[in-house]
């Protein structure tokens, strides 16, 4: 693997822009990881199963450990560290905090993000839909209920800013 | 400032983990200069014998540094050398014959592949029937030292004296007359109860880093649990190392229930970090979590139950099995654990207990939430619903007849104290009654309803320390050691403290898990840690209290009697001010004065605790004694089921459970942990387990074949209850007990009794899989057809 010959990918993370040269083996998950520091992001089994490193790449939710670099290339990604504003908390973290959605919280970055590209694409979702978008996202810890009641909030207008533009 | 105990306070870690700023073990490889990586070679096979290894073309890899095997001179002690690394014969699939050691995991990966490692395969043992067959085939082949501490000759079947080479250890108890019991009852009914082998799966993988100091001492980060009672404790005596050299932390943990008290990732570090002298890490891989261990230890249970016509059970012969894998690792085996569970909630004026423990080919167990009570209760509240039903009684009322009034005293002879379990299943029957039938739609999901309950103990697991500073400027800092495993348990510990000083919350910080400046604490385990440790900081805070009085009370000329501490202020009694303020009584050192006495600036007043749980009391030959737990948790279940006549699947639609806590310190904490507990029963109950291949080897070690159960599994919202029930625990912190295993206990049982009136069937076996709830379906309809 070391003998592969890096590539070049530009990436805008976060609203910064980076160029890198890294090896086309790599994930997106490793180059946010390994190469950007930002490990606000998690590794929880490399097979696209337990959805603890989604990330958003031009608003989707995509599991970072199945994307290999050149297809993250050009792309506008959004990792939970660009979710806090300097007025404070993005209102689906906030939430997560008020709601007690949080125990462990190895799967709270990925939850959120995933929360914000469902509520984005449809800020009307209903439970059903909500439950249907977090099909990939495991938690072990807090049965869904509290992360459920904190999205629903969000949604509800409970917070002063709508979910959306980060 | 109001009282905080009782108060859904909100976390102290939310805003580090919504942030994706705390911590986590993975999150520290990037500080670390030097890394060196490990990967494992595993066996293949279930039981084998290693008749040649070659590691001359992976230790000639460019980039590989060291190789680590079985005949490295360690110092083992009573730590079982199988669970790090295999000499001569390997145990299970999965077990490591080597640990490579190189620049980048890649290229550690590929030294793996290098191995040449030729076996004679082995017969092995994969299940407890084969264990404890006649001269069954022995787990550890006979010809090796292998054989593990503990492991002893001890009859597997009392009634024959037949004894098995793969039994572990036994335990055996009786109360009452149990003949005279059965000649009493009005029925008896039988039956024998088995479930699968689970893996706890937090989402983050088991991971260590190792940091070699250049004084040959070490400073582990690790998501393992019990940095001192586990961690640093094994690594000293393991690997021989000076106490003094040995700092282990723990950041943020991505989960554990139970599964990261087994520190084999963490000495594998260590010993390899000791070998090269360099910074080492190693991260499991999700099929390391499943196959390198633990699991959790399964149970065969055979339950036979004697009632009397009005309901009062009278008689239980009562017979269980642990299936622990490959070896005893630093759990004790003997079915006395497990068996425990039968204690708890029922009376049981007749009652035997005969239990042992057996080992096979698989990967070692040790604790996971409940340590064996699920698997220990689901066949005794499966009879107890179904005792009902030939009584023909509501499954609450045969409860209500037979549970423990507080105060009472349970099989082993013990004063249970605390004991909210009637009140809890009330709840739960409020909002499902099970005893109305539920409403069908003519489709083709039958519904039903039932409901079980479960009791858990708390073993005394050794002592917890606090300290606690109280600074010049007010703050308070609280240094503890328990884990944070995610259930909030600093965040109770911030709040008893706090509580204690009359502050908020967010003036108590909270420093946790780090040998080099939080004080001892064995683990958090056994739901013990809002008790043990909770009492150690009300200790640590009434000592700082009583030393601040003191030094309050010197400024102003009175006996500390009449000072009292409220936050920053002191209240006195008896002189010319009535209310100072804390701060400045704190004085900034001179030339003059050298801040030799009194209270100095930057100098915190400092407060001790200790607390230790009475010691449990040897049992007698019956197996009884008057102290072999500490206390007891509680919980209700009850649950609404759709099953699928057609296809077998089974929908938890509605759930309520209900949990004795004692008085909770945080109400919504311990709601979440109600909710998650539930979730990752209906998980383990309706999907999980461990399948094998023809090798031996687990066949579906990853999160594609081994289902964890999602959103999906968990009813929507507003059919998910989770309610709190207190019985106060007199000596808990507050009145609080733990909570978060008897949780998962009832669902199983509920979920089987729900299927049964959803479409008359009844099953012994959980996970109850959408083929095996199928395959009894089918069975009822060829069975009715041939009548
Ligand atoms: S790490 Fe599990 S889905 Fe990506
Ligand atoms: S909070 Fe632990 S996995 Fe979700």
């Amino acid at each position: 693997m070391s003998e592969i010959e890096k590539i070049r990918v530009e990436l805008t993370v976060n609203g910064k822009h980076h160029v890198l040269y890294v090896s086309p083996c790599k994930t997106l998950l490793e180059v946010l990881r390994e190469d950007l520091n930002l490990i606000g992001t998690k590794r929880g089994c490399d097979d696209s199963n337990c959805g603890v490193c989604t990330v958003l790449v031009n608003g989707q939710a995509i599991k970072s450990c199945t994307m290999l670099i050149p297809l993250a290339n050009g792309c506008d990604i959004t990792t939970i560290e660009g979710l806090e504003r300097e007025g404070g908390l993005h209102p689906l973290q906030q939430a997560f905090i008020d709601r007690f959605a949080v125990q462990c919280g190895y799967c709270t970055p990925a939850m959120i993000l995933t929360a914000k590209a469902i509520l984005d694409e449809n800020p009307n979702a209903s439970e059903e839909e909500i439950r249907d978008g977090l099909h990939g996202n495991l938690c072990r810890c807090t049965g869904y209920t509290k992360i459920m009641e904190a999205i629903l909030d969000v949604r509800d207008g409970k917070y002063k800013e709508s979910c959306g533009e980060v | 400032m109001a009282n905080l105990i009782g108060k859904s306070e909100k976390r102290i870690d939310g805003y580090d983990k919504v942030t994706g700023k705390g911590l986590y073990a993975s999150d520290y490889y990037n500080q670390f200069p030097h890394m060196a990586y490990i990967k494992a070679f595993r066996s293949p096979y279930a039981h084998a014998k290693i008749k040649k290894i070659d590691y001359t073309k992976a230790k000639a890899l460019p980039g590989v540094i060291y190789i680590l095997t079985g005949y490295e001179d360690v110092r083992w002690d009573d730590f079982p050398k199988m669970a790090i690394i295999a000499k001569d014969e390997v145990l299970w699939a999965g077990q490591a014959i080597a640990l490579i050691a190189a620049e980048t995991e890649e290229i550690a990966e590929d030294a793996v592949k290098l191995i040449d490692c030729e076996f004679e395969v082995l017969p092995f043992v994969s299940d407890y029937y084969e264990a404890i067959k006649p001269d069954p085939v022995s787990v550890i082949d006979p010809e090796y030292e292998t054989r593990a501490q503990g492991f002893q000759d001890r009859p597997a079947d009392r009634a024959t004296n037949r004894v098995s080479p793969n039994i572990v250890g036994a335990y055996y108890m009786h109360t009452g007359d149990l003949e005279q019991g059965f000649k009493e009852a009005d029925i008896i009914m039988e039956d024998e109860f088995s479930v699968g082998k689970k893996t706890a799966s937090p989402l983050e993988p088991a991971t260590a880093i190792c940091k070699y100091e250049p004084d040959g001492g070490l400073t582990m980060i690790s998501n393992g649990a019990g940095v001192h009672g586990v961690i640093k404790e094994h690594i000293c005596r393991v690997l021989g190392m000076p106490e003094s050299k040995v700092r282990v932390i723990q950041p943020y943990m991505g989960g554990s229930f139970g599964s990261r008290l087994s520190p084999y990732v963490e000495l594998q570090t260590a010993l390899m970090a000791m070998r090269i002298k360099r910074n080492v890490s190693y991260r499991f891989t999700r099929k390391e979590v499943f196959t390198a261990g633990p699991s959790n230890w399964s149970c065969t249970t055979k339950v036979k139950m004697g009632a009397k016509n009005d309901g009062t059970i009278i008689a239980h012969d009562y017979y269980l099995c642990e299936e622990i894998g490959a070896c005893v690792n630093n759990t004790f085996f003997s079915g006395r654990l497990s068996s425990s569970g039968a204690a708890p909630c029922y009376r049981f004026p007749n009652m035997r207990m005969d239990t042992f423990a057996v080992a096979t080919n698989t990967v070692p167990a040790a604790e996971y939430r409940g340590l064996g009570c699920p698997e220990a209760e689901w066949g005794i509240e499966i009879m107890v619903n179904r005792l009902a039903e030939k009584l023909k009684m509501s499954p609450v009322d045969i409860r209500l007849k037979n549970i423990i009034d507080p105060g009472e005293r349970d099989i082993y002879g013990e004063v249970i104290t605390s004991i909210g379990l009637k009140k809890c299943l009330l709840g739960v029957n409020e909002v499902i009654k099970v005893e109305e039938k539920p409403v069908q739609d003519g489709s083709v999901w039958k519904r039903g309803k039932g409901c079980a309950v479960a009791g858990k103990q708390n073993t005394p697991l050794g002592r917890s320390e606090a300290k606690v500073w109280y600074n010049s400027d007010g703050t308070i800092q609280l240094f503890i050691s328990c884990d944070e495993n995610g259930m909030g348990a600093t965040t109770a510990m911030g709040q008893i403290c706090a509580n204690e000083f009359g502050v908020d919350l967010k003036d108590v910080k909270v420093i946790k898990g780090d040998t080099l400046c939080t004080p001892y604490d064995n683990y958090s385990a056994s739901s013990r840690t809002t008790y043990n440790t909770g009492n150690a900081v009300m200790i640590a805070c009434a000592d700082c209290i009583n030393k601040l009085k003191t030094e309050v009370a010197r400024v102003y000329g009175l006996n500390p009697k009449n000072v009292e501490i409220k936050g920053k202020k002191a209240i006195l009694k008896g002189t010319y001010v009535q209310e100072v303020d804390i701060p400045p009584l704190f004085k900034h050192w001179t030339m003059f004065t050298q801040g030799n006495w009194g209270l100095q600036q930057y100098s915190p007043v400092v407060g001790y605790g200790v607390y230790c749980p009475a010691p449990i009391h040897q049992w007698g030959p019956d197996g009884k004694s008057d102290r072999v737990w500490n206390w007891f948790q509680y919980s209700a279940c009850a649950v609404e089921v759709a099953v699928n006549e057609e296809t077998g699947v089974v929908k938890v639609v509605k759930i309520a459970s209900s949990a004795d806590t004692g008085n909770p310190i945080n109400p919504e904490i311990v709601k979440s942990q109600i909710q998650g507990g539930v979730h990752m029963a209906i998980g383990f109950t309706t999907m999980e387990e461990h399948l094998y291949d023809e090798k031996g080897a687990q066949s579906n070690a990853n999160f594609s074949d081994y289902r964890l159960p999602t959103i999906g599994e968990m009813p929507t919202n507003e059919n998910v209850f989770a309610l709190i029930n207190p019985d106060p625990l007199p000596d808990g912190p507050y009145g609080a007990k733990g909570m978060a295993e008897s949780i998962t206990v009832p669902v199983g049982p509920a979920i089987e009794e729900a299927i049964y009136q959803a479409v008359g069937v009844r099953l012994n076996y959980y996970p109850m899989t959408a083929e095996r709830v199928l395959a009894a379906i089918k069975e009822k309809k060829a069975r009715e057809a041939a009548k």
